[in-house]
C-alpha cells in the first residue's frame, strides 16, 4: 500500500464530512487540471474553530487530507487557520506520495479560505 | 482474512497450472539455445517448433507466418511500423481507441513523415467501416484496428473493414491482444495481414507474445541481430514462454468457449446489481458485441482512483478508467473518444472477470461497490466535477 494507515483510516473513516448550515465561515480550494475540490464549513465561538465539517471530490488521498484537516484545526484559532500550512496535513496524514502532495495543498488552501471568510464576516458584524 | 477478488484479468491473468506444470522442464531440464547445433540445443528448437504448431493450429495458419515477440506492446509496434517502413512513405488509417501500443507507433511514423488518420468511434466505441472507406487513399499503405477494446470490450467490425482493406490491396494489421484465445478470430474471413496476440491475457505466462504476419505480406523487422524467426525477430527465443503459450493456447481451444459463457453471465449479473442498488451508473461499451468479462462502469461526480483504492482495501482488483499522475487527472482517451462527458468518464472503473470468478465473487462486488460509493458520494460537493 503506498498510502500510511492513517491515510487509509481517515479515506474509509472520514470526520466530519458533510454539509453545515449557516456556517460562520466557508471556503474552497480546487486543484487545476485535477478536478480536486474541497470545501470546509466553520462553526467559530469566541474566535476560536468549535465545529468543521467538509465536503470533497477527488482521490483517495484529497478526501483523507480534509477528514484529517476538520481534526487538526479542532479548536484552534481563527486567524491561526488562516495561514494553515499543506505540511502540517501531510504530517498529519503520515505523509503522501510525490505525486500525491496536492491533496493536501488543496484542503490547506480550502481551510485558509473559510478562516478568511469567518474572519471577514467576523469584522462585518462588529462594523454593523 | 479479508477475501480476495482478482478482477483485471484484461491487465493481466494467473498462469493456468497446466501452463506452469509444462513450462517447468524448461528452466532447469531443458535449457539450451535453440539456435545451438547441439542435443542440448536440438531439445529446445524441438519445444520451441511443437508450440508453434499449436499457436499456428488454434490460428488456422501456417506455423512459418508466425513470429514470437516479447509481448502485445512488441507485436504492436512491429505490426505497425514493419509494415509502414516496409513501404518507405505513405498514409496509415487507425482509430482513436487503439492500445497506446499502436497510438504511439503511429505517432512515431508522423514524426518520421508518415501521415495518420485517427478514425473516430460511436458512443459504444465502435469504429464505422464507412468511416475506413472514406478515410482510404491512393497512397495509403497500412490499416490498424483492434480486435477488442481493453478498456470497453467494444468488439470492432474487423470482417468489413478486412473486406475493404483487401478491396483496397492494403495490408490489415490488428491487434487482438484482448480477443485471442477468448473469442473466435479466422484471420482469413477477415482478411488479416497481421495480428498481434499475447500469452499473459490467456492464462499463459508474461514476457511472451506473437505476431502472425500473413506469406507475401512486406514487412520490415523492427529488431536486428541474429537469424531468429526466419530472421524477422532477432534475440534467442524464450523457450520456457514459447512453450507455454502454447500449452495456454492448447487449453483455450479446449475451454475457451464453455468459459465464455460463463463469465458473460457472471459479468451481467455484476452490472445487474449495480445498476439495481448504485443511482447514476452507466455501463460503457457495445451492448452485444463486447468482450464476456469486461464490464466498464461509470460512477458519476466519483473519482475512479477513490472507488479503485477503496475496493482495494477490501480485496478486489479493479482498475480506474482514469489515470490521476502528478496532480493531472486524464480521463481515458477511449471514453473521451466514445463522447463519454467528463463528469462521468471521471469515474469509470473497469472490471474484467476471468475462469476463477465466482457468482460469490461477483456479490460481495456488487454490495462492496455499493456501500463504497455510497460512502464516497456522502463526502462530496453537490455538483463537484
Amino acid at each position: 500500500m503506498r498510502y500510511s494507515p492513517t491515510l487509509v483510516d481517515h479515506f474509509l473513516n472520514p470526520r466530519n464530512a458533510g454539509l453545515m448550515r449557516e456556517a460562520d465561515g466557508s471556503g474552497s480550494d480546487e486543484y487545476a487540471g485535477c478536478g480536486d475540490l474541497t470545501r470546509f464549513y466553520l462553526r467559530v465561538r469566541e474566535g476560536h474553530l468549535a465545529e468543521a465539517r467538509f465536503q470533497a471530490y477527488g482521490c483517495g488521498p484529497t478526501i483523507a487530507a480534509a477528514s484529517v484537516a476538520t481534526e487538526l484545526a479542532a479548536g484552534r484559532a481563527v486567524e491561526d487557520l488562516a495561514t494553515l500550512k499543506a505540511q502540517e496535513i501531510e504530517d498529519a496524514l503520515d505523509g503522501l506520495p510525490e505525486d500525491r502532495k496536492h491533496a493536501a495543498e488543496v484542503a490547506a488552501g480550502a481551510m485558509r479560505a473559510a478562516a478568511l471568510d469567518a474572519l471577514r464576516r467576523r469584522h462585518g458584524n462588529r462594523e454593523a | 482474512m479479508t477475501r480476495r477478488v482478482y478482477l483485471d484479468h484484461n491487465a493481466s491473468t494467473p498462469v493456468h497450472p497446466e501452463v506452469v506444470a509444462e513450462m517447468l522442464p524448461y528452466f532447469s531440464d531443458v535449457y539450451g539455445n535453440p539456435s545451438s547445433v547441439h542435443g542440448f540445443g536440438r531439445d529446445a528448437r524441438a519445444a520451441v517448433d511443437a508450440a508453434r504448431d499449436r499457436v499456428a493450429a488454434f490460428l488456422r495458419v501456417r506455423p512459418d507466418e508466425l513470429v514470437f515477440t516479447s509481448g502485445g506492446t512488441e507485436s504492436d509496434n512491429f505490426g505497425v511500423k514493419g509494415l509502414a517502413l516496409a513501404r518507405g512513405r505513405g498514409h496509415v488509417i487507425t482509430s482513436k481507441v487503439e492500445h497506446h501500443a499502436v497510438l504511439r507507433s503511429a505517432q512515431a511514423l508522423e514524426a518520421q513523415g508518415f501521415a495518420v488518420s485517427y478514425l473516430p468511434v460511436d458512443q459504444h466505441g465502435m469504429v464505422d467501416p464507412d468511416d475506413v472507406r472514406r478515410a482510404l487513399r491512393p497512397d495509403t499503405i497500412a490499416i490498424s484496428i483492434m480486435h477488442a477494446n481493453s478498456e470497453v470490450g467494444t468488439i470492432q467490425p474487423v470482417r468489413a473493414i478486412g473486406a475493404l482493406a483487401r478491396e483496397a490491396g492494403v495490408p490489415f494489421h490488428v491487434d487482438a491482444v484482448q480477443t485471442f484465445g477468448k473469442v473466435e478470430i479466422d484471420v482469413d474471413a477477415m482478411n488479416i495481414d497481421a495480428l498481434s496476440f499475447s500469452g499473459h491475457k490467456i492464462y499463459g505466462p508474461k514476457g511472451i507474445a506473437g505476431l502472425y504476419i500473413r506469406r507475401g505480406t512486406k514487412m520490415v523487422s523492427i529488431q536486428h541481430g541474429g537469424e531468429h524467426e526466419r530472421r524477422r525477430r532477432a534475440g534467442t527465443e524464450n523457450v520456457p514462454g514459447i512453450v507455454g503459450l502454447g500449452k495456454a493456447v492448447e487449453v483455450r481451444a479446449r475451454d475457451m468457449k464453455t468459459e465464455a459463457e460463463a463469465v458473460s453471465a457472471l459479468r451481467d449479473r455484476m452490472w445487474e446489481g449495480i445498476r439495481a442498488r448504485v443511482l447514476e451508473v452507466r455501463l460503457n461499451g457495445h451492448p452485444t458485441e463486447r468482450l464476456p468479462g469486461t464490464a466498464n462502469i461509470c460512477y458519476r461526480n466519483v473519482e475512479s482512483e477513490s472507488i479503485v483504492l477503496a475496493l482495494d482495501l477490501k480485496g478486489i482488483a479493479v482498475s480506474a478508467g482514469s489515470a490521476c499522475t502528478a496532480g493531472s487527472v486524464e480521463p481515458s482517451h477511449v471514453l473521451v473518444a466514445m463522447g463519454v462527458p467528463l463528469d462521468w468518464a471521471m469515474g469509470a472503473v473497469r472490471s474484467s472477470l476471468g475462469r476463477s470468478t465466482t457468482a460469490e465473487d461477483v456479490d460481495y462486488v456488487v454490495a462492496s461497490v455499493t456501500e463504497v460509493v455510497r460512502r464516497i458520494r456522502q463526502a462530496m460537493p453537490v455538483g463537484a466535477a
